[in-house]
């Protein structure tokens, strides 16, 4: 050992202390600017929570956000017409800074992600001179998720990303302080950039020559599944259905869930679909927890025509005749069960996009995050679901390849071969959305049934009743 | 260290001194410099009409023109206007005034630059004959100013190729503005360029609202520029919602209209929500907005009021067109000019489109997407997010304070007078003239019927035009019916707001 001198000592004991002054500047300037996590305000309900709560996602999957807000004026192009975000049949509430199903939550900076509601929030209005209702909990049909994954990754890969063009959007809008503009321009920026990029890659399974487009109110739920838990290799089936009512859940304890019925329990679905949101594996089952409580008891709307209650009495017993045996609740229904594909007679490829290997491997992966949940199945069949608030969950059929409920009743052939989704105008006639008018074709998607996966063959019950019976089981139908 | 300086100095060159003042005035230059860049600060005025008509937003921080490039365009490209100088696009010049009413001044890095305030479009003019001269009124809607007349100058002269340093510094020197050195540099080599750049980019995304139909004096279109400046993909946007040409409002009485369904169609019940909106047509952004002037503009037109009708009024006419007015009029407008308030009948209330049934462009151009899209225009900044926007299937009933100086008629404007107004629509002008100021107090309104007037010609104004559509506010409710005499004494009545 060597002596050092006192006065050496003393110089040293003070540059010492000025690197570690500095480096704890350094250190907590760093944590507060890009780790420290502020809590969320407390919401003023639970649907409230439901529409904008955190999953704990934001840390993995959240985009910036002020470049989440600079994103659609700077890649205005990429957007299918005017109204940034709304322009996919966004739901986003007047006066609400975020959409429905975005959260917003500060990880150093403001990120944003998404949750539950951004595919489990419906939209009506009942003619076109009105402010759309948006029901939590009720299927989504207006947004179109395909599209918004799609926008952001052509967003990150087109040459207006770049920090001098997004920071100038940005700019305009707020005030960035010197670190801050540093940390968008050498940090945020490029790697947001590259998450995007990567995520593109990730997704490329759904953008394929031949896999057709899902459109609004759809996602391809267990190929995403399917290739983010188990990592098995792309194949060639598509699997586009429709997003499902998710309230009542009171009722579906102990039913099968998801459309082929593969998950056994409320439960596994919420955890499996908060993981599919990068919903952190930690807290998922808090999580889970307070989604099951709101959804347990949120009850569907009314319809918001009036019903012709002689009529709908008619129709009540026809449907007891036709339709309870698999769809009332009750002792000696099938409801909540799967029934066979070659039953039913629906468009198989949405089953065959899942396998018993599929089943195994997510079951492994869940497990090995220390999550405890009933394990998925394979299944050869279609789920029959209960109808609360049918009325409101229109295009029918797993696929949504049905428009309305008056065309559940007819066969095959007379059902519509093409038409418009994702329009919210309510059509009490048909009984679901206006898929038709003008405005429907000039803001809603092109829906062809012959393409894969959108067959608007099976589940011909009914409609073989007269024409009496047929409208008179439509009037109570808007009752359930 | 004293000591060691001392010895140091005691044993120093010529040369070390030398260094030493140098580096004494590379700080002071730095200062200097420094503080040039940095400063930030707007002409202010102490009387509070003066304070209304040249006060600074902040717009001129991210919008403003170098006060000496304003002077020298005009002289540049008189090709791009339809007379001598911007009072020719009806900017009201007082006299012995530099800057017309309505454009204000501020130093920003160095550099004097000059843009918007409230007055361009709430500050306007009258007079009782042509020979006379002007009244200046402020919170009066302006019925003379041609704003997208001034951009489609702005733009022109931008795209053009005199639009050079070189050019517009000869023209600077020839009417004897003092730049100095530093800012002559600036201008010629940095300045003059990133102006025009940043006109042309914008002219890009005002495009659309360029081709629609003229506006004319006293109309701007009002939301369509919001979605410009959200850079909303308008080329996929249906035609219904491309006109959203509306009449500029008057500004008085703001106490009295806090809670109600403001703008022409109602779609916010916050006057301090709207007013930051209003803002943006200054030029003023979140991070540029002058919050004290624009706090003490709010304060100021919370009783601000309007003049009182400059000719004599016939009181016992106009007492019988009092109950006139109580039958027809008060329900939706307010127990008269002065009394009105918030939750008064249906006054800031929006009356349905299929019932009022004035033209819809300007209704159908506000969209439940834009409404929702401003929900994060001002964020980051707390409260003042915009929060209060909501979608209306309507427009507005608004008081009638000062209603004598707000003609022309509806929200766009398409109604010459107030005798116009009280008939029904097959009977009203097709075709008349805006832009004069010269009062009619026969017709209540401004005269409308001359198209010129010495060299200034006025904006014929078409209502076959779209956006332009003078139908609606016409009935039985609405006072068309009415015998003469009623009419008579109704408008008499008016005259007292």
């Amino acid at each position: 050992m060597f002596k050092i001198s006192p006065v050496w000592r003393r110089r040293l004991i003070v540059i010492g202390s000025i690197v570690v002054v500095l480096a704890a500047v350094l250190g907590i300037t760093a944590w507060y600017k890009f780790f420290r996590v502020v809590p969320e305000e407390p919401f003023a309900n639970a649907e409230e929570r439901f529409k904008y709560g955190s999953l704990d996602g934001e840390n993995t999957a959240g985009l910036p956000y002020w470049i989440w807000v600079a994103m659609p004026r700077v890649c205005s192009k990429y957007l299918p017409g005017p109204g940034g975000y709304r322009s996919l049949g966004i739901p986003w509430e007047e006066g609400h800074e975020m959409p429905v199903g975005f959260t917003k939550r500060i990880i150093g900076f403001p990120r944003v992600a998404n949750n539950c509601a951004s595919c489990h929030t419906a939209s009506y209005r009942t003619k076109a001179g009105e402010t759309p209702v948006y029901v939590a909990a009720g299927p989504n049909h207006t947004t179109n998720i395909q599209g918004f994954l799609r926008f952001v990754t052509t967003c990150a890969k087109d040459d207006s990303f770049n920090p001098d063009t997004l920071l100038a959007e940005i700019e305009q809008h707020t005030h960035l302080d010197l670190i801050d503009r540093l940390a968008f321009r050498y940090l945020i920026i490029p790697r947001t950039k590259k998450a995007l990029t990567d995520r593109d890659g990730q997704l490329g399974w759904m953008n394929r020559q031949g896999i057709p487009d899902w459109g609004p109110g759809r996602d391809d739920p267990m190929n995403l599944t399917k290739y983010f838990m188990t990592g098995m290799p792309w194949d060639s089936t598509v699997g586009s259905a429709d997003f499902p009512s998710t309230w009542d859940l009171d009722i579906r304890e102990g039913m099968s869930l998801n459309w082929g019925g593969e998950t056994p329990s409320p439960r596994s679905v919420i955890i499996d679909s908060a993981l599919g949101l990068q919903a952190d594996p930690k807290t998922v089952e808090q999580h889970a927890a307070w989604i099951q409580d709101f959804l347990r008891s949120k009850r569907p709307p009314k319809y918001p025509f009036p019903i012709d209650a002689g009529l709908s009495a008619k129709g009540e017993a026809v449907y007891k005749k036709e339709c309870a045996y698999c769809h009332a609740l009750g002792s000696g229904s099938r409801v909540g069960t799967v029934i066979d594909v070659s039953e039913v007679g629906t468009d198989a490829n949405r089953l065959n996009t899942w396998t018993a290997e599929a089943a195994r491997i997510a079951n492994q992966t869940v497990a090995k995050l220390g999550i405890t949940r009933k394990d998925m199945v394979k299944t050869n069949g279609y789920q029959s679901v209960p109808l609360d608030g049918l009325w409101l969950r229109a295009p029918y059929l797993h696929n949504g390849s049905v428009p309305d409920l008056r065309e559940m009743l007819e066969p095959q052939e007379k059902r519509t071969k093409l038409f418009w989704n994702g329009y919210d105008v309510y059509d009490p006639v048909g009984v679901g959305f206006d898929t038709q008018s003008a405005e429907a074709q000039r803001t809603g998607f092109r829906f062809d049934t012959s393409l894969k996966g959108n067959g608007n063959q099976g589940h011909l019950y009914g409609t073989k009743l007269s024409a009496g019976d047929k409208q008179a089981l439509l009037e109570y139908m808007k009752t359930l | 260290m004293i000591v060691a300086f001392a010895t140091w100095f005691r044993t120093t060159t010529k040369m070390r001194l030398v260094c030493v003042l140098l580096v004494i005035f590379l700080v002071v230059a730095g200062i200097c410099l420094v503080l040039r860049f940095t400063s930030n600060s707007p002409v202010s005025y102490d009387n509070p009409q003066d304070r209304f008509k040249y006060g600074s937003t902040g717009g001129e921080i991210d919008s403003g023109i170098p006060y000496s490039v304003w002077k020298a365009l005009p002289e540049l490209f008189p090709e791009y206007l339809p007379g001598k100088g911007y009072a020719s696009l009806g900017f009201l010049y007082e006299e012995g005034k530099d800057l017309p009413i309505g454009v204000s001044m501020r130093r920003v890095q160095g550099v004097d630059r000059v843009f918007f305030n409230c007055a361009i479009c709430h500050a306007g003019s009258y007079r009782k004959a042509p020979s006379d001269p002007p009244q200046y009124v402020v919170g009066m809607p302006s019925n003379t100013v041609d704003l997208r007349g001034f951009y489609e100058f702005l733009f022109n002269a931008a795209k053009s190729e005199k639009f050079n340093p070189g050019l517009i510094l000869a023209e600077i020197k020839r009417q004897g503005i003092h730049e100095d050195l530093l800012n002559r540099t600036i201008l010629r080599y940095y300045a003059i360029f990133a102006m025009q750049n940043s006109l042309v980019g914008r002219s890009d995304r005002l495009s659309f609202i360029m081709s629609e139909p003229e506006f004319g004096p006293g109309r701007i279109d009002t939301f369509n520029p919001a979605k410009a400046l959200l850079n909303f993909r308008m080329c996929k946007a249906p035609d219904s919602e491309k006109i959203g040409v509306a009449d500029f409002p008057s500004i008085w009485n703001q106490r009295q209209r806090e809670g109600m369904q403001l703008h022409w169609d109602g779609n916010n019940t916050s006057v301090d929500e709207r007013n930051r909106s209003a803002a943006f047509g200054t030029g003023a952004y979140p991070p540029t907005l002058d919050r004290d002037y624009l706090h003490w503009v709010e304060g100021w037109l919370l009783d601000a009021k309007p003049p009182k009708y400059s000719y004599s009024i016939d009181q016992g006419r106009a007492a019988r067109g009092a109950q006139i007015y109580a039958t027809l009029c008060a329900e939706c407008h307010g127990k008269n000019g002065q009394e009105f308030h918030t939750g008064e009948a249906k006054l800031g209330t929006v009356t349905p489109i299929e019932y009022i049934g004035t033209d819809r462009s300007r209704l159908d151009s506000y969209t439940y997407d834009l409404a929702a899209n401003q929900n994060l225009i001002y964020t980051g900044y707390g409260e003042e997010r915009f929060s209060h926007f909501r979608k209306t299937y309507g427009y507005a009933n608004m008081p009638l304070d000062g209603i004598w100086l707000r003609a022309p008629y509806l929200h766009n404007g398409s109604v010459a007078n107030m005798r116009e107004l009280l008939e029904p629509a097959a009977k009203r002008v097709k075709v008349f003239y805006r832009g004069n100021d010269v009062y009619d107090p026969v017709n209540l309104g401004f005269v409308y019927n001359v198209p010129d007037q010495g060299d200034r010609k006025f904006f014929r104004y078409d209502t076959i035009v779209p956006g332009n559509g003078n139908r609606g506010h016409e009935g039985w409710a609405y006072g068309t019916d009415l015998i003469p005499a009623d009419k008579d004494a109704l408008i008499e009545y008016l005259k007292t707001f």
